[in-house]
Formats: structure tokens, C-alpha cells, sequence
């Protein structure tokens, strides 16, 4: 494994003493040149695993490894340093990600700059190479990202956390903000430069059907633990864990005629705060199949069939 | 379209001519300022409030080359005198130069009442510098009474205003000096034998023209023969209970008013960039006790410190204190500023480009410089716009309540201090600089409220 996260906790505090379970005890590893898809509903806590695998939030508990190193609970400055030629994220709001008081050329620039403290300009062929490699033209350096769409914004996002050509890419929902048609293209572009670079990625997506063309492995995450794990496609045609499946049989058929047969099997309710959560299944209050253990005791992630990891007590 | 009319030939597949840039549409890239200034251009409301604060500033700042009448230069004849163009002054000699008329003490004659004062005349011209008058000796008279009023006194009733009385019964004159305007006077003489005052007197109307003396000619650089007529020099503004110039006070006091104005905002919000960006950027801990100090010196009493500062420094009521003043703003108004800042920081700093920053290994310096600061600068700007309006009303209340800027120092909170307690004779000494208050706080104001609106990053990038 490239890198290995081992029961990683991140908990917020609240006032009033209370705390917020983002992410409780999640295992997850990447191997080198592997795509992990990480899927769940909004506030399942996705960015906030992302963010604590790659040390933006500090650990509550757990480790993270690198090539079996292990990572800072705490980062400092010299930290990022260390890993910013290894690992880099592309951030899940195109708009907030990118400062507005600089330059596209300054925007992509910067890590070089930071790294090898060269005058921008120095940098320039670079720059351009890495804006034309992702789909934007020269023309463009001088802009400013109030200048630009989602779609185009995003992709100098993927330039900026490309050109110090990490090893470990951590894409949060990098097409969520997008429309339909610039989705594909987003993925397709991420797909080649996995391709070409050998990149390791964790792909964070809230639905499953982008994310199982560009995953090898696919991890579901609900309130904050994660419930199931394997094969991508495997994972998507056959679903284990309760609420997988209905993840899946909720989301739309691009074929009319399978999705007028689509069993209209929608998960009910909303997902529920994961604030000071009891221990017992996560997902026990919504589950159709829940029985009393459900609600003691909390089903911990085994592998049911080769390759195949659910945490369920039915299975 | 039917079938048949589609025909196609082989020159409708050569290839088109290659593409011009004729129909792209370029635009010039423009930064965060440019597109702000552009904005704020767009706002006419604000666009107007810039164009009034830059006059403000050249009026203070440029006034006193052109107009260079001095601000301290008290004129006794011009007191309280309304806006005025100039006017037309005769040249007379100095009051001192009459000595009066005297005449013989005449005896009561047996079984007279003391009678009326006759033949009262005006010795020479009637001027504001002063009138002479003069009258016959009434039989029995030991002094007499001279009273002025400005309007006609019916039935001897009400004479006006007692200026004096003679001493001794030879002395059959006298000069009135007392502030004298360009207006028509009512003087009564009344004789008395020393217990009582005859039963009536003489009235004399005499109407009085503008004058200075020889000697006022001669400092001011004026013609200075008796009966040359000499230009004085324009009040547009009208002249303090002094006869000092307002306008040029007014330029005087905003250098003062705007001194306080500029430099108080500048140096709090300066320790509050510096206080709040310690504490948003380093937070923990040493965040929580520093707006713990910060929430302190917010509750102090402004007016406590004030007046602790005066006496700290030594200064007594009545004395100018232009730096405990400023002391007090700055101390005291730091913590809003530095909240804001706070508040600023902790924000942009969650915004996933300073965690891009991060994760580049941007060094704390780089992340302040290149990230936060630029981001904080239009929020601060605002800031400081709304904050300059403040801290002049905030001069102007101290110095009207007598604890800022004292005489002889004019400053607009001074001068209308001044200016109030003649508010009902001549208002302009009280609405002038009243004016220039509200005209400056209000183009401060509205600049902020445009440079809030075209500095909205939001309302920018997420259109
Ligand atoms: N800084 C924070 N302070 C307190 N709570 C937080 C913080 N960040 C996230 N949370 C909470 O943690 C939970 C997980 O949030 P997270 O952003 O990781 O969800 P997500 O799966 O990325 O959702 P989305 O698909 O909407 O991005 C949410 O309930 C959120 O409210
Ligand atoms: S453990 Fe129970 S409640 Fe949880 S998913 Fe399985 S069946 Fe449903
Ligand atoms: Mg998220």
C-alpha cells in the first residue's frame, strides 16, 4: 500500500462539550497506481477523511502510513513541505479553492515557486505546458479565476496539484459543481493523467455511477465509518451491505427501459447527524433489515467473499 | 424539406477557410482592483462621495494658499458679522484723537424740573469705529445717561441698551465704541441731577458706515489717510465672535479634524490588522486570551480614559490636547478592528485555496503575505473608510464638549462650540462648521458603503 490509514478518527468539537463523529475509525489503504472511489451521501464525512489522511485536519485517533512511514498526528509547516512532491488534493469547490487575487499563471506557478523558490518567470514554459495538458490555452495565464467557469476552474485546480507531479492525488468530489457534459470530460481528463503519470488517487464522488469507470476499488461511507469495500464493478453490480444496494437502486438508469423496472427503492428518511453518536450500526435507523443487534452493538468491516469487505451483521 | 431540392456538390465539402480571430471577443484581464475601481466607477453615488472627499482634502490642504487670510487675525469692528463680499470701509482717525466737548455747568433755575437734552448731534461721521456725540448743557444737569437702541424707543420707555454716563456736569460728549455694525442706532441722552433722571430725554437716529481707523489701515497694509475709502477684505464665510475669518478656520480646523480623522483610524486599524491576524492565524489558546483583552478594552468607557489621558498628560480644562485625543482613539478602538481582522483571517484560512497553499508547503510568511492579506485588504479599506467619519464626529463631539482641541487652535467640533452660544444672533458661525462636519462624515460614509459594494469579492466571483 502506497498509503494506510488504520482506524483514522477525526472528531470536531462542538459547544457544549459535544462532538461531532466525522469520521470514526475508517480503515482504508491505496495501493501505488490504484483509484480507490470513496462514495457517500453529503455529510458522511468524505472530505473530512481526505483531509485528515493527508494531514489538513489533525487526527483524532488512528494512524496514516506513507510507503509505511508513519504520517504526523499534528502538521507543521515543514510537514506539507516534506510530502507536497508526494501528495496533493484537488479541492470540492472550484470557486473557493482558487485565491481570487491571482493569476491563473500564479495560481499554477505556485507550487514550483514555493518548492525550488524560482522567479515566476523562470516558470512560465512549465505553466503553459501543464494549462495546455489540461484542456486550457496560453491565453489564459494572465487571467483571473472570476474570469472562468466551474469546469475550467476545476481544471486549473488539477494543474496546480499536478505540476509538482505528486505521486498520491486526492480528487474531492472534483465534479460534483459541474454540469453533466463537463463531468465526463473532468473524469476523462483525470483518467488519462492516472494513465500517463502512474498517479495513485482517492476519488471522492456522492454518487457511484462516474466514479466506477475511473475506480479500481470503491468504498462506501455512511456517518462517518466506512461499510463496505471492494471491487469497483463488482461492488456496483453487486452491492452487499443494505445500504449500498439502496445507494445504488436509487440512483437513475441511463436506460428508460431498465429504469421504468428499477424497483423504486428509495432510502427513506435523512441522514442523521453524526453528532454523539451511540454504538450500534450507523446505518440502523434507516435500515430495512435491522434487527435488535443492530442496534447494540456496531457490525465491525470482514471481508464476506474474497476481496469483498462489509460491515453488516446480516452477512 | 423534401428530399429531392437537397443537393449537395463537391464544393460544399472543401474545407473552410481558416478561422480568423475577427469574431473572438477580447476582453482585458483585469484584477481584483481594476475591476473593483471599475465598479465603484459604475456607482455614481459613491463616484460622487470620492470626488467630494478628494475636494475636501484639496480645500484643506490647498485652501490656505489661496486664501490667505489669516485664521488667528482678531478684528474687534468685524465681530459676528454674517457672509459678506468684501465691503467698503472709510478711514478715520483713531478714537483716541477727540477730546470731547465741554460746556458750562448751568445752575437749575428756582422751581425747574430737570429738562430735556437739546441739540444732540453727531460729531463728524457716524462710523463703526465709533460715534460722537455731543449735546447742550441742561440747566441743573449734574451727568447725563446715554442709552442706544436699535430700533426707534416708543413712549421713552424702553431707551435700549444704558451705554454709559458722564462724569462730571462740564462733559457734554460722548464716543460710543461699543460694537458697532453698518445699521442704523437710536441714541437717547437723559440728564440727571445726580438722584434722579430728568423725565425725558432726546432721541437721535443715527446710522452708522463701515470705517477702521487710521492705525487698523496701517497694519493691514491699507491706504491710510482720514476719508480715503479702503476695500476690506471678504468673509464669504462671515467672521467668529472674535471677527476671526470662518473660512479660514474652517481650513485651519480641518486640518485638525482630519488629522484625527485619517491618522486615528489609520493607526487602530494598523494594530488591529496586526492584533486580529495574530490571533486568526495562530488561533488556540493565545486567541482566546487575546479577544478575552480585546472584549476588555471594548467595555472601557471611552470618556473615562479621555479625561484620564488629559490628566495624565497634564493638561487642564480649556488646553489643547490633540494627542490625548488620538491616544484615547487609538487605544480604545483597536479591538473592533482587530475582531474584524480575527474574523477575516479565521475565514479565509479555511478556504481550500490557503489549504492548497498548505499542502505546496507555503511557509506561514508566504501564506500571510501572499494569501491573507490581500484577501483582508478590501474588508480593512471599508473599514477604514467608515472608521474615518468616526473618529472626526468623535473630535468634533470632544472638542465641542471642551475636552479636544481648545482655543485659540479652531477645529470644526471647537468652532462649533463657539458658534453656539451666538446660534440665535449669527447662526453661520455655527452652521459652517456644523456643515462641514456632516458633509465630511456623510461622503465618508457613502464612500464606504460603494467601496463595500464594488470590493464584494462574492458578488464577483460567484455571479
Ligand atoms: N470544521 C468542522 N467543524 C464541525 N463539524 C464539521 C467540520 N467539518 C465537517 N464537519 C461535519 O462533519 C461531517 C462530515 O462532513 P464532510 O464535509 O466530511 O462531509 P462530506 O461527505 O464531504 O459531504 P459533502 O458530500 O457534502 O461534501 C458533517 O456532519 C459536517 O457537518
Ligand atoms: S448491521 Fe443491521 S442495521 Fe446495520 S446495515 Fe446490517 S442489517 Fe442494517
Ligand atoms: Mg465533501
Amino acid at each position: 500500500m502506497l498509503i494506510e490509514a488504520t482506524a483514522l478518527r477525526k472528531f470536531f468539537s462542538l459547544s457544549g462539550g459535544r462532538q461531532v463523529h466525522a469520521v470514526d475509525e475508517v480503515s482504508l489503504g491505496i495501493a501505488e497506481h490504484e483509484v480507490v472511489g470513496l462514495v457517500g451521501e453529503s455529510g458522511s464525512g468524505k472530505t473530512t477523511f481526505g483531509k485528515t489522511l493527508i494531514g489538513l485536519h489533525d487526527k483524532s485517533g488512528g494512524e496514516v502510513r506513507y510507503r509505511g512511514e508513519l504520517l504526523p498526528a499534528r502538521y507543521g509547516a515543514a510537514d506539507f513541505r516534506k510530502q507536497a512532491s508526494e501528495i496533493q488534493m484537488i479541492f470540492q469547490d472550484p470557486y473557493g479553492s482558487l485565491n481570487p487575487r491571482m493569476t491563473i499563471f500564479e495560481i499554477i506557478a505556485e507550487g514550483l515557486a514555493i518548492r525550488e523558490g524560482r522567479s515566476l518567470a523562470a516558470l512560465r514554459d512549465k505553466v503553459v505546458y501543464w494549462l495546455e495538458r489540461v484542456g486550457l490555452h496560453a491565453d489564459h495565464l494572465s487571467r483571473y479565476p472570476h474570469e472562468f467557469s466551474g469546469g475550467q476552474r476545476q481544471r486549473v485546480g488539477i494543474a496546480r496539484a499536478l505540476i509538482v507531479e505528486p505521486k498520491l492525488l486526492i480528487c474531492d468530489e472534483p465534479i460534483s459543481a459541474l454540469d453533466v457534459s463537463v463531468q465526463a470530460q473532468v473524469v476523462q481528463l483525470l483518467g488519462e493523467l492516472q494513465a500517463s503519470m502512474g498517479l495513485s488517487m482517492l476519488f471522492i464522488a456522492h454518487d457511484l455511477s462516474m466514479v466506477r469507470y475511473v475506480s479500481n476499488r470503491m468504498a462506501v461511507m455512511y456517518l462517518g465509518s466506512l461499510i463496505e469495500l471492494g471491487p469497483a464493478e463488482d461492488l456496483y453490480f453487486r452491492p452487499l451491505h443494505p445500504y449500498t444496494q439502496l445507494l445504488i437502486a436509487s440512483n437513475p438508469e441511463p436506460d428508460p427501459e431498465h429504469e421504468r423496472q428499477r424497483q423504486d427503492q428509495l432510502i427513506s428518511g435523512e441522514i442523521p447527524s453524526p453528532v454523539d453518536l451511540k454504538a450500534h450500526c450507523r446505518f440502523a435507523g434507516r435500515c430495512p433489515k435491522a434487527e435488535a443487534r443492530c442496534f447494540e452493538e456496531r457490525p465491525a468491516l470482514r471481508e464476506v467473499l474474497p476481496g469483498r469487505l462489509v460491515a453488516c451483521h446480516l452477512l | 424539406m423534401s428530399k429531392q431540392s437537397f443537393q449537395l456538390s463537391a464544393a460544399d465539402f472543401a474545407p473552410a477557410p481558416p478561422a480568423t480571430h475577427a469574431e473572438r471577443i477580447v476582453r482585458p484581464s483585469l484584477s481584483y482592483w481594476q475591476d473593483a475601481w471599475l465598479r465603484l466607477k459604475k456607482n455614481r453615488r459613491a463616484l460622487s462621495s470620492l470626488y467630494l472627499v478628494i475636494a475636501l482634502l484639496l480645500f484643506t490642504l490647498l485652501g490656505p494658499w489661496f486664501w490667505t487670510q489669516d485664521y488667528t487675525l482678531q478684528d474687534l469692528d468685524m465681530i459676528s458679522q454674517g457672509p459678506s463680499w468684501g465691503s467698503a470701509a472709510l478711514v478715520v482717525e483713531d478714537p483716541g484723537a477727540w477730546e470731547g466737548v465741554r460746556g458750562d455747568a448751568l445752575p437749575l433755575p428756582q422751581g425747574q424740573e430737570l429738562g430735556a437734552t437739546t441739540q444732540l448731534t453727531v460729531e463728524g461721521a457716524a462710523t463703526t469705529q465709533y460715534v460722537r456725540l455731543y449735546w447742550n448743557a441742561v440747566p441743573g444737569a449734574q451727568h447725563y445717561l446715554i442709552y442706544r437702541n436699535d430700533h426707534a424707543p416708543d413712549s421713552g420707555q424702553d431707551l435700549g441698551l444704558p451705554l454709559g454716563e458722564t462724569l462730571r456736569p462740564e462733559e457734554l460728549s460722548f464716543a460710543d465704541r461699543l460694537q458697532l455694525r453698518p445699521q442704523t442706532y437710536w441714541y437717547t441722552v437723559i440728564a440727571s441731577d445726580g438722584l434722579t433722571e430728568a423725565a425725558s430725554g432726546t432721541t437721535l437716529a443715527v446710522t452708522t458706515e463701515r470705517a477702521i481707523t487710521t492705525t487698523q489701515a496701517r497694519e493691514r497694509g491699507l491706504e491710510a489717510t482720514v476719508g480715503a475709502s479702503v476695500q476690506l477684505p471678504a468673509h464669504p464665510f462671515g467672521t467668529d465672535y472674535l471677527g476671526r475669518d470662518v473660512l479660514a478656520r474652517i481650513m485651519e480646523g480641518a486640518r485638525v479634524s482630519l488629522f484625527i480623522g485619517i491618522v486615528a483610524p489609520l493607526l487602530f486599524i494598523a494594530i488591529g490588522i496586526v492584533y486580529g491576524g495574530i490571533c486568526g492565524y495562530f488561533g488556540g489558546t493565545l486567541d482566546i486570551v487575546l479577544m478575552r483583552i480585546a472584549d476588555f478594552v471594548i467595555a472601557l468607557p471611552f470618556l473615562l480614559f479621555m479625561i484620564l489621558f488629559r490628566i495624565g498628560f497634564g493638561i487642564g480644562p480649556g488646553e489643547s490636547g490633540i494627542f490625548p485625543m488620538l491616544l484615547a482613539l487609538v487605544l480604545l478602538s483597536w479591538p473592533s478592528s482587530a475582531r474584524l481582522v480575527r474574523g477575516q483571517i479565521l475565514q479565509i484560512r479555511g478556504e481550500a485555496y490557503v489549504q492548497a497553499a498548505r499542502m505546496l508547503g507555503a511557509r506561514s510568511l508566504y501564506l500571510i503575505f501572499r494569501h491573507l492579506v490581500p484577501n483582508v485588504m478590501g474588508p480593512i479599506l471599508v473599514t477604514l473608510t467608515f472608521a474615518i467619519p468616526m473618529a472626526i464626529f468623535t473630535e468634533a463631539f470632544l472638542s465641542f464638549i471642551g475636552m479636544g482641541v481648545s482655543p485659540p487652535t479652531p477645529s470644526w467640533g471647537a468652532m462649533s462650540n463657539e458658534g453656539i452660544r451666538t446660534m440665535l444672533s449669527s447662526p453661520h458661525e455655527l452652521l459652517f462648521p456644523a456643515f462641514f462636519i456632516s458633509l465630511t462624515v456623510l461622503a465618508f460614509n457613502l464612500l464606504g458603503d460603494g467601496l463595500r459594494d464594488a470590493l464584494d469579492s462574492r458578488l464577483r466571483s460567484r455571479e
